[in-house]
């Protein structure tokens, strides 16, 4: 503040005019330095990014800031718990609320990182007075989770790339490099590839945690399928890391066909117009979590925000923006009575989400649990392959 | 003695001039450290506290004997070869009961799988039903709940996780581990991936610090010996991308290499090559050295280019003069004259490329990922931060070689950096 005000001092000392313009000055500098810090709460959410983030700033985010007048501020993030260690560690945490995967809310929930939820007392029941942890299609992976949309890791290819007739359909297409030459994208971590390489493979989708689990080599067999995929002469892969790369790579003719998020590309195809082709096939479903970091400022504010977004209302506004699945039953009422529910008003809905009888014939669960406790060693074996290349 | 007392000169208060002084020099000193203190204290802070917390992260164990006091006195004593007795099953049984009550069960939970993969699973199984455990019998009741607690692996990998200190993170940096009889052996062969990346870390290094001298070489000295009005613009030239945030470069990148970029674009225009052969410029090696090559030329131009300016030009011509020719008067004369230079830029450009992290993570694909991409992974996904800071720990130490190593050979005061 003094600093500031020297070369008033400066100019006149003496007087008192400017005396009284320095008092008026201070008072003013000190309520501009003060009205950030009076103003309402705000709350940091954490999520992925992109067309995903977008939905739920839209369907929950900005409503809920209307209503409460408590800010809602989102930011970026790219997976991993090793930002909210960081924080949790040192004291100063500045993140709310954060949007993880089932294996990270258990590592977050075990080391301490995250908020345990009394469930049914920190979230609101479904309309017709169903309580939450009966409103919810499964159990929570962790105490620390709640469920926020349902989401799946399937595979996309552009029309151009393949002229009609001979499009992929199947999952094993993905890897049939004779019949469909061309680079993949795929994730570049071990989750969701070594899932689908071994439905790939043969493996029927339902038993590919018992076979990892139960059959020795069951792993390096996956492994062995990715890795031919990548050293084929007609094929080869491209590792992708944010949601939006899938897409954009198969946008720019990159790659032939793409693993991704089912919402990054049905927001591809209907918002952007890109002319993608989604394959409903040996894809795995998975779920999406949000979590409460332990310590972190505004807790109650947060908690608050956070019931909000997963109630009924919330998730189903979420789901009017992307393609994916309100964790809520009672969500699915609201989508279904407001069809078509899509922003654009033309777009039903229902027969997009990854949980539609249309899109579920052949999937796999993506079991939270196998990945908590195996991604060291799959992990170690998946990055020496790569690194291998 | 005596004459000695005598002779001392006194100031006009009593104090002989000699203690004086001396109070003077102190207080002066005092004065100029209290100046640098500031700067030291920031160094201490930031710097110096950071790498020593890193190093002792890299080493120190001592979460499961500090969580599990009891199983680890116990298990001192276990030999391994055959499952522990019931006792120690019971000591653990309450080491484990004690760590859930006070919510820290989880973190025992983290660090038993790094070592032995289905730790997790099996102590959160086994956690749950801890309350329906009854007194007596804890081995039966422990394998009960799960057949793992009759795996002797298990029991031994807990074992091999317990000692306070340990250097097994160093180890598994070069895919070494220790075996149950604490012999040193070879990581299984499909577990094997850090030594291929530091080698491959130190090839792309090396390479990029050559291109860098290649491509840097002929641009210093044009800057240095054009006329202002056309040097200045080139100086522009290599200092715009300086300037330019090295994500936007690394993008600008990918614009180019990628397969349906710009230069195959071009190339295929041409004829060049076909459209089916398009050139794989990205994703792979070749991505990284092109735009690493770029990004760090300018820390070889600028060493260099401060050293050619000083170099006169009547030394080539009384060269050329004593009936050199241009050949032997650059070999002789100024090449000699511009290695302080050659030195002080290949030293930066090799100890920046050895720690790149965004570039090989954005246009490296996975054959052109380097060791610091290794170290984020450990960072984000695996939480395994000890074996994060191992591995900074050796890239900080491999650093300090280097530069040792130079000090020997080239001596660091011929160093110019301009």
């Amino acid at each position: 503040m003094k600093m500031l005000l020297k070369p008033i001092k400066l100019i006149n000392l003496n007087n008192k005019l400017e005396e009284n313009m320095k008092k008026m000055l201070q008072t003013v500098l000190i309520s501009i330095l003060f009205i950030p810090f009076a103003a309402l709460a705000e709350v940091n959410v954490v999520s992925w990014g992109g067309a995903y983030t977008e939905s739920q700033k839209l369907g929950y985010g900005d409503p809920y800031q209307e209503l409460s007048g408590v800010k809602i501020n989102w930011i970026d993030y790219s997976g991993g718990l090793s930002e909210v260690r960081t924080q949790v560690e040192s004291g100063k945490v500045t993140w709310n609320i954060i949007d993880l995967y089932a294996k990270d809310t258990i590592i977050g929930c075990d080391e301490g990182l995250l908020v345990e939820f009394d469930f049914d007392n920190d979230f609101p029941p479904a309309p017709d007075g169903t309580p939450a942890s009966e409103d919810f299609f499964t159990d929570m992976p962790s105490p620390c989770a709640v469920g926020n949309i349902l989401y799946s890791w399937n595979y996309a290819y552009h029309l151009d790339a393949h002229p009609e007739g001979l499009r992929p359909s199947t999952i094993a297409d993905f890897y049939d490099t004779d019949k469909f030459p061309g680079k993949r994208s795929i994730y570049t971590s071990a989750m969701s590839n070594i899932e689908i390489a071994l439905v790939a493979d043969g493996v029927k989708a339902s038993a590919v945690y018992t076979v990892l689990e139960n059959q020795t080599g069951a792993v390096d067999r996956a492994i062995n399928k990715v890795k031919a995929l990548c050293e084929d002469e007609n094929g080869g892969c491209v590792f992708w890391s944010a949601g939006a790369q899938p897409p954009e790579l198969l946008a720019s003719g990159e790659v032939v066909m793409a693993t991704g998020w089912n919402g990054r590309f049905f927001n591809a195809i209907v918002n952007e117009g890109t002319p993608l082709q989604m394959v409903w096939d040996g894809q795995v479903l998975d779920y999406e979590y949000f979590s409460l970091i332990a310590d972190s400022p505004n807790q109650d504010e947060a908690m608050a925000a956070l019931a909000y977004f997963t109630g009924t209302e919330g998730l189903a506004g979420s789901a009017k923006y992307i393609a994916y699945a309100p964790w809520r039953i009672s969500s699915l009422d609201i989508i279904t009575a407001g069809e078509p529910w899509y922003k654009d008003g033309v777009t039903e809905m229902m027969p997009q989400m990854p949980t539609s009888p249309a899109n579920t014939k052949n999937y796999i669960l993506m079991s939270g649990e196998y990945w908590a406790d195996n991604q060291t060693e799959v992990g170690e074996k998946w990055e020496a392959m790569k690194a291998g290349l | 003695m005596n004459a000695n007392a005598q002779n001392k000169i006194y100031t006009t208060d009593g104090i002989p001039l000699e203690i004086s002084l001396k109070k003077v020099e102190r207080r002066n000193k005092i004065k100029a450290f209290l100046l640098a203190a500031p700067l030291l204290i920031f160094l201490l802070v930031i710097y110096i506290f950071p790498i020593l917390n890193l190093l002792t992260r890299s080493v120190d164990n001592r979460l499961l004997s500090e969580l599990l006091p009891r199983t680890y006195i116990a298990l001192q004593d276990w030999d391994g070869s055959e499952l522990p007795s019931e006792e120690i099953y019971k000591t653990f049984f309450i080491d484990l009961d004690i760590a859930h009550k006070a919510k820290v069960s989880g973190k025992v939970s983290t660090r038993l799988n790094y070592t032995k993969n289905g730790y997790k699973s099996l102590l959160n199984k086994t956690r749950r039903s801890l309350k329906n455990f009854e007194d007596g019998n804890y081995k039966e009741q422990f394998i009960k709940l799960h057949k793992k607690w009759a795996d002797l692996e298990y029991w031994q990998a807990m074992k091999q996780s317990m000692p306070k200190f340990s250097v097994d993170k160093y180890l598994n940096s070069f895919d070494l581990e220790t075996s149950f009889d604490g012999k040193i052996v070879q990581k299984p062969e499909d577990r094997r991936v850090h030594r291929i990346l530091w080698l491959r870390t130190l090839y792309v290094a090396l390479g990029v610090t050559i291109c860098c001298l290649f491509l840097a070489y002929p641009i210093s000295h044009l800057l240095a010996t054009l006329p202002l009005r056309y040097s200045n613009l080139l100086m522009i030239c290599v200092l715009l991308p300086f300037w330019t945030s090295l994500l936007v470069r690394t993008s600008s990148w990918m614009i180019l290499l990628q397969s349906q970029g710009v230069i195959n674009d071009v190339l295929v225009y041409f004829n060049f090559i076909g459209d089916k052969n398009r050139l794989e410029l990205m994703y792979n090696m070749n991505g990284t050295f092109i735009a690493m090559t770029q990004i760090l030329l300018p820390f070889m131009v600028l060493p260099l280019y401060s050293v050619m300016k000083n170099i006169s030009p009547s030394l080539m011509r009384a060269g050329s003069s004593l009936g050199g020719t241009p050949f032997v008067s650059f070999r002789k004369i100024y090449f000699p004259l511009t290695l302080p230079g050659i030195g002080a830029g290949s030293l930066l450009v090799f100890i920046l490329a050895i720690g790149y992290y965004i570039t090989p993570a954005l246009v490296g694909g996975a054959s052109g990922i380097l060791i610091s991409n290794k170290i984020a992974y450990h960072m984000k996904e695996t939480l395994d931060w000890a074996m994060a800071s191992a591995m900074g720990s050796i890239l900080l130490v491999s650093v300090l070689l280097i530069y040792w190593v130079y000090n020997k050979i080239v001596g660091i005061d011929n160093i110019k950096l301009g």
